[in-house]
């Protein structure tokens, strides 16, 4: 059983976000880069399936540049047998999609794990755009999910728009995790060591036209001063809310 | 150029943010279509031209994924629709994408301003989180919008609507691989996404016994309850309920936050509701700068006291 693991590396989630060159690129100085939340739970479910079955193979694979490379052994690390990086700035979801569909259709993956949304673009839909490619069924966002190897099936909990459906899956699929599908996994030192040595392959990207890009970045305004009422004096909220003609 | 919008319903009305988007797309051409995969009668499907509609397709079948038609894509190529306009969802986050690669569209998610025609079409969105916007430059003529909620104000109209059917020719984009085991519906009669009103509350709360004000109050508003990811972590509410950075995104009308100290990860999950309501017995907390209004006080004397004045 082959499992991919892709992952996105994003500003971690305190990061204060900035732009340079008259807004027109982000400013990551200063910025501590993680693996994305949501990838970091799908890796930890695949390394505690694998920690079940150790027949399993688990790789990781990031579009994304050099500076990435540590992220990749960080997932090593966590329990990942190998890695891959694919050399292209991930700013558009169909061209990141892309390139991982050109890489799964390269190897064979019975299971490819997401994240629900990276942090940084939020398309939330490369998992959906990757399934669409390869014609294989995509489903996100999984809060769990168990696999049965002999059957090459999975079942899964995914949201839906009002509520939770338990589902059958025949692989191949491509999902979206979110938590609680495991917790986190921070590694250990042997897994640290044992990084060093496992395998992390940069391929080049494949051709795409891109016809969507990011012109320019703004922060949002500021919210104005606060006003602050009195615990005794609710009546005055409920005025400027309005909430009176509910 | 015409265009067409995804709509929603919930219980045979149409969902505020399918409005939003009929408006949206009334702002780009004036061609509108609509298609949905809940059964309406011909009477709902008329008085869609109030919102906007000039014809409706209608179809059988469900935007499932054992179910997404090739006739959908067809029809589009026949219709000669160039811009397709999708509230956010779940279901739609999916559909769209889909047909973003079979219909070789454009595709730009969590839209937060109508669309610029130049040279290019230039639209806003937002990015990392709500933490940012960018403007995004398209180049192409066909594209796919995914708009964020409440940004923009519903316009009525006055059109009568075209029905046009659209007939399944059965051949589905993939074969059936899934099989549902259950469905449950989470309890409650507001969907948090739906929500204009939301109430959400913290680890300020103490404990899980203490929510039944906080559900009062929801009550009293017409509001959905949330809560902030120690609160679900810790099992004291459920996890489809929790709001965040690695939670659920929402943008309410109004948001009331009540004892939580607003970490950065849980604004990410809220920083485009309009008007921000946070009730905290510390004046220090990070949440009252970027709040609209405050209340500084212990939510166990103000909680009940906004209920009454409510009642």
């Amino acid at each position: 059983m082959n499992i991919l693991i892709c992952i996105s590396c994003v500003p971690d989630t305190t990061s204060k976000i900035s732009f340079k060159d008259n807004d027109t690129k982000f400013n990551s100085e200063g910025v501590q880069y993680i693996v994305g939340p949501y990838e970091d739970y799908a890796l930890a479910r695949a390394v505690e399936l694998k920690e079940k079955d150790n027949s399993i193979h688990i790789s990781v694979l990031n579009v994304g540049l050099k500076d990435n490379d540590p992220l990749l052994r960080k997932a090593l690390a966590v329990g990942a047998d190998d890695a891959f990086r694919i050399n292209a700035f991930p700013d558009n979801s169909i061209h990141v999609a892309n390139q991982i569909a050109s890489f799964i259709k390269e190897n064979s993956f019975d299971l490819v794990l997401m994240g629900k949304e990276s942090i940084d673009f939020n398309s939330a839909q490369v998992h959906y755009l990757t399934g669409s490619i390869l014609n294989i069924p995509s489903l996100s966002p999984v809060t769990e999910l168990n696999l049965n190897i002999k059957e090459k099936t999975i079942l899964i909990k995914k949201e839906i728009d009002d509520g939770i459906e338990t589902l059958e899956v025949v692989l191949p699929a491509v999902l979206g995790c979110q938590e609680p599908i495991a917790e986190w996994k921070i590694p250990n030192m042997r897994g640290i060591m044992n990084a060093r040595i496992k395998p992390l392959k940069v391929l080049e990207p494949c051709d795409n036209e891109v016809k969507v890009n990011f012109s320019k970045f703004s922060v949002p305004e500021k919210k104005e001063n606060i006003k602050i009422i009195d615990e005794n004096n609710i009546d005055e909220l409920i005025e400027e809310l309005k909430l009176k003609n509910l | 150029m015409s265009v067409l919008v995804f709509l929603e319903f919930s219980n045979d009305n149409l969902k505020e943010t399918s409005k939003q988007a009929l408006t949206y797309a009334n702002s780009i051409d004036d061609n509108v279509y609509g298609v949905s995969d809940s059964d309406l009668d011909d009477n709902s499907m008329k008085s869609l031209g109030s919102f906007g509609v000039s014809t409706y397709l209608k179809f059988s079948g469900s935007f499932d994924e054992r179910n997404i038609l090739n006739c959908i894509v067809t029809s589009i190529k026949d219709l000669k629709i160039n811009f397709l306009i999708f509230p956010k969802s779940n279901t739609y986050l999916k559909v769209s994408s889909i047909l973003s690669i079979k219909l070789n569209f454009s595709l730009v998610t969590n839209v937060v301003s109508v669309p610029r025609f130049k040279k290019n079409i230039y639209v806003k969105s937002l990015i990392f989180s709500g933490k940012a916007e960018s403007e995004i430059e398209i180049n192409s003529d066909s594209c796919i919008f995914i708009l964020n909620k409440n940004i923009i104000n519903i316009s009525s109209f006055n059109k009568s609507v075209l029905i046009k059917e659209i007939i399944d020719n059965t051949n589905r984009l993939y074969p059936v691989k899934i099989f549902s085991i259950k469905k449950e519906k989470i309890e409650g009669d507001i969907l948090l996404n739906d929500a204009d009103i939301v109430v959400s509350a913290g680890r300020g709360l103490k404990g899980p016994e203490n929510w039944k004000m906080i559900e009062e109050l929801a009550k009293e508003l017409s509001a959905a309850t949330a809560c902030s990811k120690p609160v679900s972590d810790a099992g004291w509410r459920p996890h489809h309920e929790h709001v965040g950075q690695t939670g659920l995104k929402i943008s309410p009308t109004i948001y009331i936050a009540v004892g939580i100290s607003g970490a950065i990860q849980h604004l990410a999950g809220i920083n485009s509701s309009k008007i921000i309501v946070v009730i905290n017995n510390d004046a220090d907390a990070p949440f009252f700068k970027h709040a609209d209004y405050g209340i500084i006080g212990d939510a166990f004397d103000v909680i009940p006291k906004f209920i009454n004045a409510l009642k």
